[in-house]
């Protein structure tokens, strides 16, 4: 069989780069690009640009920004004695949606995981440490996603935030809403009874 | 739970497919022409793993790119369609036609298995005999199946991290990280600790009771104990605090190994006939009657919390019991689970005509025996062609190829 044409191939190689997008889909995304109108792909080039000139990281809390120190780093409007800790960017977004937080964020770009090469160092930990001596923070909230990776990462923090003498707290684990109760592990339903709310 | 219809393609030599009745269920025929390849397909539609093989891709026919094993299943008066897809490098699950992910997938078809390969858990690693456990304990609650693969991802990115650790110039700089994997470790460990003890304890409970199955089998009394590796360091009662204590206890010996050294993957199941380790001491056919008892104690404490029969395979039954014992344990399943059972010998699917569904296996297709007993559900996939040719005592054509 014979190949795409250079430019098609080289397409599909560089789509096929990115997390989750297999040879096949990066083949069908290559195709709707090739097909797309020439407005629909400039806008999606212009957007790519965009974001690698205007977004830079947060010098404070590592979220992703246009500003720095980013919006949430500046504003009058939060509360200044709590720190909470998240893996990506986006689940600061699903935090900040829920409007119950009110407090600061940290944003860790990622989690511990040995297998993925990914250790401490790797992390985003220094400027927290850093943040911690400057201001007067009195609550430190574990938010890292309740996986395993999560879990380590919660744990290790937790060890090395713990002689600071802030409180530490980590958000509810149980079980995630939408999904079977019958199918959650024995931890977790564990931890999702103990820490169970009266209604 | 029944499995009431099987279909399956490109599956080893297997060709067509093959309908149940909610009893016994024979399949007979010459060796090598696919009896224990349908025995297997039931299993692995049921458990997604194979008991002959821990690569799936085996089972992929010769000449094609993937299997596929399709089956209905009735449960009350709801059928629904269960299938699995086996490809070079992955394999996928869908229940009614939507793909699902595994823990969905299974305990819609409950599948224990008694063949050869099996003899392992009696005489092979201790690692069969965990699985062994948990086989059972995830039949009985689903939910542990998390636990385990919980356990496992934390294990294997332990021992990458040990790994690492053994061979840095530093490796104290590594321990705050072992400990943050250690902390679930323990959580994790003692739900899999105390799960499979009492899995165990309760299959102990069932044996003591199983006089009628002592009969079958023999005199010896079978008994069985979980054997924790850390046995004799502590209060196994309250493992999770003993288990804290070990791992901190031996925490510079796992960095200098480089790999866990403690935990519950590192257990065992004693299997004991009249008090003396079977493995060791009992003969081969000890060994199986051993083995057979265990199987029907899983059987019934499945019965026990599902108050429904799970599915139980015997491969090869002649080759393991003789006439009278085959006899007892067929009677002894009757109503408690829908038996599979493959023979070479003609015979023994003559005499259980009159009860069970029988099929004969030539070249990979399973042709169903006229005149055996029509043990079918009504409305369940009643399989017509072979009863209308049910008079003149000959075998059927197959109705699929
Ligand atoms: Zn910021």
């Amino acid at each position: 069989m014979l190949d795409y044409a250079e430019p098609v191939t080289k397409l599909i190689d560089e789509l096929q780069k990115m997390p989750g997008v297999g040879a096949k889909s990066a083949q069908r995304l290559a195709f709707h690009i090739l097909r797309a109108e020439r407005e629909e792909t400039d806008r999606l080039i212009e957007a790519i640009q965009e974001v690698k000139d205007k977004i830079i990281f947060c010098s404070t809390c590592n979220n992703i920004t246009d500003v720095d120190p980013c919006r949430y780093c500046t504003s009058p409007g939060r509360d200044r004695r709590a720190i909470l800790i998240v893996e990506e960017p986006y689940n600061l977004v699903t935090i900040e949606k829920t409007r119950e937080y009110r407090g600061l964020y940290h944003v860790l770009h990622g989690a511990l995981s040995p297998i993925r090469g990914i250790g401490p160092d790797q992390l985003k930990i220094k400027n927290l440490f850093e943040r911690l001596r400057v201001e007067e923070v009195e609550e430190i909230i574990l938010a890292t996603n309740p996986n395993t990776e999560g879990e380590a990462t919660a744990n290790y923090l937790t060890k090395l935030l713990k002689p600071l003498g802030m409180r530490i707290t980590r958000i509810a684990m149980g079980v995630p809403v939408g999904s079977d109760l019958e199918y959650a592990d024995e931890v977790t339903m564990h931890k999702a009874l103990t820490n169970r709310i009266e209604l | 739970m029944l499995l009431t219809r099987i279909e399956a393609s490109g599956f080893r030599n297997l060709e067509g497919f093959a309908q149940f009745g909610s009893g016994l269920n024979i399949f007979y025929g010459d060796n090598a022409q696919g009896k224990t390849n349908w025995l297997e397909a039931i299993y692995i539609l049921g458990n997604t793993k194979s008991f002959r093989t821990s690569q799936l891709r085996e089972c992929i026919a010769f000449d094609q790119q993937q299997a596929v094993l399709r089956g209905e299943t009735l449960r009350g008066s709801t059928t629904k369609q269960i299938q699995l897809l086996i490809a070079e490098d992955s394999k996928q699950l869908f229940i009614n036609g939507k793909r699902e992910a595994l823990t969905r997938y299974l305990g819609n078809l409950d599948v224990f298995a008694f063949s050869l390969e099996e003899m392992d858990v009696i005489r092979g690693e201790p690692g069969q005999r965990r699985r062994f456990i948990d086989r059972g304990a995830v039949a009985v609650s689903p939910r542990f199946l998390n636990t385990l693969s919980r356990y496992n991802q934390v294990i294997k990115q332990k021992n990458r991290l040990l790994g690492e650790a053994s061979q840095s110039d530093n490796p104290a700089q590594y321990i705050s990280q072992v400990e943050a994997w250690n902390e679930q470790l323990v959580e994790l460990g003692a739900a899999i600790h105390d799960q499979r003890a009492s899995y165990v304890e309760r299959m102990n409970q069932v044996l003591d009771q199983n006089d009628h199955g002592r009969a079958i089998f023999g005199a010896e009394r079978i008994t069985v104990r979980y054997r924790s590796q850390l046995e004799g360091k502590g209060d196994l009662d309250n493992y999770a605090d003993l288990f804290g204590e070990r791992l901190a206890l031996r925490l510079t010996a796992e960095i200098a190994a480089g790999h866990s050294l403690i935990g519950p993957h590192r257990d065992d199941l004693e299997i004991m006939s009249d008090g003396r380790e079977v493995s060791r001491y009992g003969s081969a056919g000890q060994q199986r009657s051993a083995l057979l008892l265990l199987d029907l104690a899983q059987v019934s404490i499945y019965n026990s919390i599902y108050e429904e029969s799970p599915v139980l395979l015997i491969d090869d039954i002649d080759a393991e019991l003789d006439r009278g014992r085959i006899e007892a344990l067929l009677s002894e399943l009757e109503g408690r689970a829908q038996t599979f059972v493959s023979t070479s010998r003609r015979a023994i699917a003559n005499r259980y005509r009159d009860r069970a569904q029988t099929h004969r296996v030539e070249r990979g297709q399973a042709v169903r025996e006229t005149g055996s007993y029509d043990g079918v559900f009504v409305g369940a996939g009643f399989d017509n062609d072979a009863i209308d040719q049910a008079d003149d005592g000959s075998m059927s054509k197959p109705t699929a190829g």
